[in-house]
């Protein structure tokens, strides 16, 4: 089943399967590695939920949580 | 005695800064890229009888026309066509530093990799395989500690034996692709102006691409209709 990646709750991984948006946001995750078929983990959210830090090829990525809407995956053990 | 000119580029926070300094010697010229508030930096450096002048660029995770950074940077590339760029890549995060590489190559930049934190990256128990790293990119590949100056030499070897020997890397896409470039490469090659300035091929792969900056400069030299036909 396919969730968005904003709705993982800390430790949780997925792995991407689409990401939704306009050209210059949908280019900048593509620039930072969130590519379709990569393996990405939630580590923790900030205090009120936003943003959030992921895992992402080996490196910590902060994401807004509305930049996290847009990108799907689905979730792994 | 030689001069050649040496740009720096790597995504932030892979230790450009320190290689720079360690290249130069800390002596930099500290000025502005023409007409904009981003920092320039420029240093000297002697070795083996060329003197390079060094060019640090900003930090950037890509070449898109997104940021000012990243146009700067990539005007440079293009319009300075500097003898040697040197990336420098962070070691302990190979997968996301290699998209600029990547990109770089794709702008037919003379290159030489700086593998840097390569302490780091052993510490986490990566094995890289500089030789073949190396080979798959067809560019030379120098493994560097910044922070303890270790590979500095064999960098500034690297990058005076590349400024004699030119590019000769080049990134393949899939047949459909490597056909539409082909098409692409046609129509612009028929521009002497846009020919001499810029790489075509490099062109033809940001219009595939929609890059924003390219389509301007092919409409601003009456191209678009011509394309239109070919890339809908």
């Amino acid at each position: 089943m396919e969730r968005r990646l904003s709705e993982l709750n800390p430790g949780e991984s997925g792995i991407i399967s689409r990401i939704e948006g306009r050209g210059e946001e949908r280019r900048k995750l593509l620039d930072m590695g969130l590519v379709r078929g990569t393996r990405i983990t939630v580590v923790r959210r900030a205090p009120l939920g936003d943003p959030i830090e992921l895992l992402v090829k080996g490196y910590n990525l902060s994401l807004r949580l509305d930049e996290a809407e847009g990108v799907y995956v689905k979730p792994v053990e | 005695m030689r001069e050649i000119e040496v740009a720096l580029i790597g995504n932030p926070n892979v230790g450009k800064s320190l290689i720079f300094n360690n290249l130069t010697g800390g002596r930099a010229h500290v000025g502005n890229w023409p007409g904009k508030t981003v920092e320039k930096k420029e240093g000297r450096c002697i070795h083996k009888g060329v003197t390079m002048r060094i060019i640090d660029l900003p930090g950037v995770y890509s070449l898109t026309a997104a940021s000012i950074d990243e146009l700067i940077a990539r005007n440079y590339i293009v319009e300075e066509r500097p003898d040697v760029v040197v990336d420098i890549v962070d070691a302990s995060n190979l997968e996301r530093n290699l998209y600029l590489t990547l990109q770089l190559l794709e702008l037919e930049a003379n290159l030489v990799i700086a593998l840097n934190k390569s302490d780091i990256a052993e510490s986490l128990g990566y094995e890289i395989d500089v030789k073949g790293l190396s080979e798959l990119l067809g560019v030379p590949v120098v493994p560097t500690i910044a922070t303890v100056k270790v590979g500095m030499e064999e960098l500034k070897d690297a990058i005076v034996e590349a400024s004699k020997r030119g590019v000769k890397a080049r990134v393949r896409y899939r047949e459909d692709i490597e056909e539409l470039i082909e098409r692409i490469g046609d129509i612009l090659r028929r521009d002497e102006d846009l020919t001499r300035k810029y790489p075509i091929r490099w062109l033809a792969i940001k219009i595939i691409e929609g890059d924003e900056e390219v389509m301007r400069l092919i409409e601003e030299r009456g191209l678009i209709e011509e394309l239109r036909e070919v890339i809908g």
